[in-house]
């Protein structure tokens, strides 16, 4: 364990985008690739909601290499992979009802889907 | 984890409160929380995802009631368990010890 000090503290603040990873990670996925979330339901933790799993949707940017949420949670490693926005028609998530121009988008992981 | 966290597209919770609010805490012990899990994540005690999953774990009950940091303060409470920092025992005798308006 580190000793916690106001140096160390104050440089959290001070590094911006520290989440981003510095590894040359291939990516799973091209901009345009009509992608399915994964109908996963683990019991530890996910970036992944319910609501868009088992949807279609549209990869729209890649952010680069971060820490997979799920493995680092469960402390099982920090498995680097590519995360994206995923960019999903409203109808596609809520149905009908939702307005026909609306969309939704949210960053999602390479273990969080697969090629439709 | 499918729990109460993950509430996007539920209904039933009213109306979005959209006022401009810029106060950062509302009290000091809103910002003597976030320093200490800021502090404890630095000191590499836990990491943000434990931390985040750690807050999904509240009894689904409870985390309604609660407040932003009022979830921060009770993940803290949980990390600082599991991880050693503390113990459970230690952890109750000091809430006693409050709650008799020792400390």
């Amino acid at each position: 364990m580190a000793a916690v000090d106001l140096d160390l503290v104050l440089s959290l603040y001070k590094t911006p985008g520290a989440a981003q990873l510095k590894l040359d990670v291939a990516p799973r996925f091209n901009l345009g690739d009509v992608v399915v979330a994964l109908n996963i339901n683990p019991p530890g933790h996910t970036r992944l909601p319910r609501y868009i799993r088992g949807k279609k949707g549209v990869v729209e940017r890649d952010h680069g290499v971060f820490h997979l949420p799920d493995s680092r949670a469960a402390g099982k490693g920090d498995a680097a992979q590519h995360m994206y926005t995923v960019c999903f028609d409203a109808r596609e998530v809520w149905g009908k009802e939702a307005p026909a121009n609306d969309s939704l988008r949210i960053n999602l992981w390479d273990d969080y889907m697969t090629l439709a | 984890m499918n729990s109460i966290h993950d509430m996007g597209g539920m209904h039933g919770l009213g109306a979005i409160d959209t006022t401009d609010d810029a106060t950062v805490f509302h009290a000091d012990w809103e910002a003597h929380t976030m320093a200490l899990a800021r502090a404890m994540m630095a000191g590499k005690y836990f990491n943000l995802d434990e931390y985040r999953y750690a807050m999904e774990r509240i009894n689904p009950a409870c985390y309604l009631g609660l407040s932003y940091y009022q979830r921060w303060l009770a993940g803290t409470i949980t990390m600082l368990v599991e991880k050693g920092v503390i113990t459970q025992d230690e952890y109750e005798a000091q809430l006693d010890a409050l709650k008799r308006g020792e400390t």
